[in-house]
């Protein structure tokens, strides 16, 4: 067999996951319009995102690219680090097909079930390319993948006006962002002559000066990220499509595609503008671009609006908007320290941002399930109506809002430690400023379950045994996460391999 | 099998986290009761077990530490759930597992029917598991842990019966009492650990006792941790000036007063500065304070202890009078006969509370010694297992507490001075005395009781056999302490057991030549008659002459009434810190720092966000068109501000 011909048998066999998501949505495709049994498919679904998080595992340990070029550098990059967020995406996958068998606003569109899942494997298909990718255009196709099937979800009740405008709303914002992004890129393809992030880096070594074709094409660049992860001033779709979408696809958005989002941002970061890494792990940068300060005034600005805004929502799904639009902030706080410890915090932080907002966002779903709505002042009295889902509500708000013993507080103690370590001091007290303010619409969601009396005599509502179980297993371990995270800690410091430097 | 450690920590929670959340469903005191009890019992075995094993281990290789898993790591900071388990931690373990499987099956009598039952089991559970933590910690975070867990126990076990009255208040008040006062302890405790930290670097016990032992510090810096811990350790266990907290404690049920204002959690102070002996050992300074506050506590207890009348408030004092025995001795240097006394005291202390409780209960809750009177007939059982009780802390031979105390005294004189074994041992009179009153007063004599309405029993079975196997261990447990001069050289068991613990601080600590056998001898006799003549002379007071007692009383009134009054500390702490304290928060804290300065701020900067965020909500128009072009807005001012900070 020839040299390329042995690569690419190589590469597919690197990129089996991948390949196992497109089986299984082709799979899901063919059984919809053969069979049109709505019934099964959630559970196709969820066996495909099983075999594939196997896959994953199974091939945990390889740091090399896939589909080399004759330079040596290649167009994805599998290793631990991808494998992590591949992980963190499943995992939040399947809690969301969980949540779609569950959630009665999705009733009105059964029969169209099929291209639900479809677009969801679409949509994962697009964040694992994001996350491997080493290459701009690869890059671009997989975050228009994410994109286009989000599009489509966002706007899924048809007949429901607020999803429709979101999904519009979505399709010209996306527009806007991918244009300019694409843009950034056909200009540092211009400079460099090359759309490898790793060539690009060996380029740029000898570069000593800021350069402004450079800043142009980075800001550009991170305009079409931003819009991902709804970093400030690219945020403003998030509350509108947020609020507009089914719930389940919201909190897929949430953490999901934000994730995605953050992997593409970290890795275009550390394979392109870093020139060495230094014994305690904090990176030496090619000062074309000054990322730290940078960041750090994105991260501000995006976790102070976030929270500033989400002080007056009326509507707890908008709140939840607005609230992780401000962690994106919090992890955008944490690249900034541009070091394996703030990665460290970035990581952290997702696994325990994954428990915490999906679990707000079931509680969301469940109510909503009950009561139909998801207006805050509806919520009165509920803690004592449905009293797990008051304490399940209770404990994710706690954890979201990062007090101990909640595990949302090691995932800010991590982001902290990172910061005060790199003497980052200004932008931890922001921070932690930041989270006393969130504190206070985070609360104000429990004094409507607890301490607001129902408007009208109200009942006790039940919910079923899988469904409590739902909940606990998704509350539980915000507790005991909070009090032993060293399975945690250790599963980030293994998988805190990046291909490259 | 010392890997099985876990399981002594284990099986107590999960009785309290059986009882504490089905408990109220279950209903039934007898699974309850054997749910609570068994747990104990199962994990008194294990550590049976282990030290059964640990025996036949040579005297180096029995510290084993039982790694659970790694709970943080945080740059040089590095915290397991890890237990310790050697000499010092099993004997402890012994003690807290077996005494407290006795006090659990006593209180399912002494409880029965009460509507707490569940909550009370829940609460000695979680007790025993805090405690274990405390006594197994590998590490000062850890132990610092468990400090505060019974701690808290003891919070909720004191106001156990928050809707009785207590004195001239509430239960509920004492309980407050004995939290807020532990806390000052827990302040000094916590600036101690944070100066070993800052010190040595790391919080385990190993790590930093071989780093105390081996490199050289500064002679101030561990005096300074000394000081801090000893402080803590003050604090928890009731000696001067912070023993006012137990007496109160009183008002919890009694099997509570006996496990853990007894038996277990006030000795925590006595091996926490056990386990530190090596700090203690590098700072004499700090070692004299120890030996004088407990020497002090020691008579100024024990002479209040004279002349109270609550047969529970007489046991508080006497409780605290030998707490301060105990850091008598560690103050000495004496670590090994510190525990020791830890051990036979536990025995005969549980015993006397749980005896105290069997009375009150055929009493019909009545603690006034003067209202009892010829209980003897009545209730034999008890009567004669609380005399051997008295004889053990009275310090007659061959009971346990002459043992203990003896070597006390001896190492006091030793090691010490002979002030230091004069004040011990008039100490010891005045407690033979106090405790010879208590048993004639309520079991000799008159009966000063209505006999209309109360009619003295005995109590059930499920009380009085813990109180027989208490008694026999009171009689026993002292042989494991045989003083050398009886037993030849190497003739203290426990002595050779503790060995190790203690090695590498008594390698540190200047020891004098030892006085003769001779003397150790005199002194012993001088002490042992001392206390036949103080058991003697309580007997003629109360018993031969009926009256005396209050002859004296008038004609003393004035000393008298300072003794009765506790020396007026709490009315004292009151007016000179309490006072102050309230005036100073209610004038200036609060109503100028907190209402004008911490609200006005607060409610200033709260408007001021609101109107910020107000703005903020309105630029989300809605319209998708506006937001495009803030976006475009937002990548010139950043490219803007880039290029600008460039030039």
């Amino acid at each position: 067999m020839s040299q390329p011909l042995a690569y690419f048998f190589d590469s597919l066999y690197l990129i089996k996951p991948e390949t196992s998501i497109i089986g299984f949505l082709v799979l899901i495709l063919l059984y919809d319009l053969i069979f049109k049994k709505e019934k099964w498919l959630p559970y196709i679904s969820l066996f495909g995102l099983v075999v594939t998080l196997f896959l994953i595992i199974e091939q945990y340990g390889y740091n090399k690219f896939a589909f080399q070029s004759s330079t040596n550098f290649g167009m994805m990059a599998i290793d631990p680090f991808g494998a992590f967020f591949k992980i963190i995406i499943l995992l939040s996958s399947i809690i969301v097909i969980l949540f779609s068998i569950l959630s009665k606003e999705l009733d009105v569109a059964r029969d169209r079930m099929g291209e639900y899942y479809t677009l969801i494997f679409g949509m994962i298909l697009g964040m694992f390319l994001m996350v491997s990718a080493s290459d701009l255009i690869l890059i671009y196709i997989a975050v228009e993948l994410v994109s286009l099937s989000s599009f489509v979800l966002a706007g899924f009740l048809k007949n429901d006006s607020r999803s429709s405008e979101a999904s519009l709303k979505y399709i010209i914002f996306g527009g806007v962002s991918s244009g300019i992004m694409l843009f950034g890129i056909s200009i540092l393809y211009g400079i460099t002559g090359t759309t490898n992030l790793y060539e690009m880096n060996s380029l740029l070594q000898n570069f000593d000066s800021t350069n402004i074709l450079m800043i142009l094409t980075m800001i550009l660049i991170f305009a079409g990220i931003g819009y991902k992860i709804s970093a400030v001033p690219f945020h403003f779709w998030t509350p509108d499509v947020y609020e507009g979408a089914p719930v389940t696809i919201t909190a897929y958005l949430s953490v999901a595609s934000k994730a995605a989002g953050i992997v593409l941002l970290i890795r275009l970061i550390k394979s392109t503008f870093v020139s060495q890494k230094d014994t305690f792990g904090y990176w030496e940068m090619i000062p074309a671009f000054d990322w730290q300060g940078f960041l750090i005034i994105i991260s501000i600005l995006t976790m102070t609006i976030g929270n500033f805004s989400a002080l007056w929502q009326s509507n707890v799904k908008r709140m939840l908007a607005y609230s992780s639009i401000a962690h994106a902030g919090y992890i955008l706080a944490a690249i900034a320290v541009l070091s394996d410890q703030g990665l460290v915090g970035v990581m952290v932080y997702f696994i325990i941002y994954l428990l915490m907002n999906l679990g707000a966002f079931l509680i969301v779903i469940v109510i909503k399930n009950k009561i139909n709505s998801e207006e805050l002042e509806d919520y009165d009295g509920l803690g004592y109506r449905m009293p797990l889902v008051g304490v399940a509500f209770t404990i994710f708000l706690i954890s979201l809002t990062g007090i101990p013993p909640t595990a949302g507080f090691i995932g800010k103690l991590y982001v902290f430690i990172a910061l005060v370590d790199a003497k980052m001091l200004v932008l931890a007290v922001i921070m932690l400023l930041n989270s006393v303010v969130s504190l206070y619409y985070y609360v104000r969601i429990l004094k409507h379950l607890y301490l607001n009396k129902p408007k009208a005599e109200t009942t006790d509502i039940e919910l079923s045994f899988s469904l409590k179980l739902f909940i606990l297993v998704l509350a539980v371990p915000n507790i005991i996460f909070g009090l032993y995270f060293a399975p945690i800690l250790e599963f980030v410091k293994t998988s805190l391999i990046i291909l490259g430097i | 099998m010392t890997e099985l450690i876990y399981l002594t920590v284990l099986l107590p929670l999960i009785g309290f986290l059986i009882n504490g959340l089905f408990g109220s469903k279950i209903k039934n005191e007898k699974i309850i009761g054997t749910i609570g009890s068994g747990a104990i019992g199962l994990s008194f075995i294990v550590v049976l077990l282990i030290l059964i094993e640990t025996l036949g281990k040579p005297a180096d290789q029995r510290v084993t530490i039982v790694t659970l898993f790694q709970w943080m790591k945080v740059g040089n900071l590095d915290i397991s759930i890890a237990y310790q388990v050697d000499q010092l931690s099993i004997l402890m373990a012994l003690i807290v597992t077996g005494i407290g499987f006795l006090i659990h099956v006593y209180s399912i009598g002494y409880m029965h029917g009460d509507k707490g039952f569940w909550r009370f089991f829940a609460y000695l559970n979680l007790f025993i598991f805090a405690m274990m933590n405390l006594i197994l910690a590998d590490n000062f975070v850890l132990l610092f842990l468990g400090w505060e867990g019974v701690g808290l126990c003891s919070y909720l076990l004191i106001g156990f019966w928050y809707d009785r009255k207590f004195e001239k208040s509430t239960t509920a008040s004492a309980a407050k009492k004995a939290f807020v006062i532990n806390r000052i302890g827990d302040f000094g405790f916590l600036l101690g650990i944070f100066l070993i930290y800052m010190t040595f670097g790391s919080l385990n016990f190993t790590e930093v006792f071989t780093a105390a032992n081996h490199i050289p510090v500064d002679e101030s810096v561990v005096s300074f941790i000394a000081l801090f811990l000893f402080i803590g350790a003050i604090g928890k266990s009731a000696q001067i000036p912070l023993f006012v907290w137990l007496p109160d404690a009183m008002a919890g049920p009694t099997p509570v007063s006996a496990l853990i204002h007894a038996a277990t959690m006030v000795t925590a102070g006595v091996y926490m500065v056990a386990r530190c002996s090596i700090f203690y050992a590098m700072a004499p300074t700090i070692m004299m304070v120890v030996a004088i506050i407990g020497l002090l506590t020691a008579m100024f207890a024990a002479t209040i202890g004279l002349v109270q009348n609550d047969i529970k408030k007489v046991l508080a004092y006497s409780t605290v009078s030998q707490l301060g025995y105990m850091f008598l001795a560690l103050g000495v240097g004496a670590f090994t006969s510190g525990i020791f006394h830890v051990m036979t005291h536990a025995f005969f202390k549980a015993l006397l509370f749980l005896g105290a409780g069997s009375v009150i209960h055929g009493m019909h809750h009545e603690q006034n010694i003067q209202k009892y009177g010829g209980l003897k007939k009545y209730m034999p059982v008890t009567f004669i297992t609380f005399l051997i009780a008295c004889i053990a802390i009275a310090g007659i031979p061959p009971f346990s507490g002459f043992f203990s105390k003896d070597e006390i005294l001896w190492y006091s004189y030793a090691k010490g001075n002979f002030l230091f074994w004069l004040i011990g041992a008039l100490t010891a009179l005045i407690t033979a005395f106090y405790m010879f009153r208590l048993l004639s007063l309520t079991f000799f004599g008159k009966e000063r009781f209505d006999k209309h309405h109360v009619h003295p029993h005995e109590s059930p079975k499920v009380m009085t056999v813990p109180l027989i196997i208490l008694a026999f261990f009171s009689i026993v447990a002292g042989f494991i302490g045989i003083p050398e001069v009886f037993s030849g050289e190497g003739g203290n068991q426990i002595k050779n057991w503790l060995a190790p613990v203690f090695a590498d601080a008594h390698s540190k600590k200047i020891t004098y030549g030892m006085p003769s056998h001779f003397v150790e001898i005199l002194l012993m006799v001088i002490s042992v008659a001392g206390a036949a003549a103080a058991i003697w002379l309580a007997r003629h007071v109360y018993l031969t002459k009926p009256g005396l007692a209050d002859q004296i009383a008038n004609r003393m009134k004035k000393g008298y009434s300072v003794l009765l009054n506790k020396y007026y500390v709490d009315e004292i702490y009151n007016k000179l810190i309490v006072q102050p304290i309230y005036k100073v928060s209610d004038g200036f804290l609060f109503k100028f720092t907190d209402v004008k300065i911490i609200d006005g701020t607060i409610n200033r900067t709260a408007s001021l966000i609101d109107l910020f965020s107000n703005n903020i909500k309105r630029i989300q128009t809605g319209v998708a068109q506006f937001y495009a072009i803030i976006m475009m807005i937002g990548i010139v001012i950043a490219l803007f501000w880039i290029i600008v900070s460039l030039i």
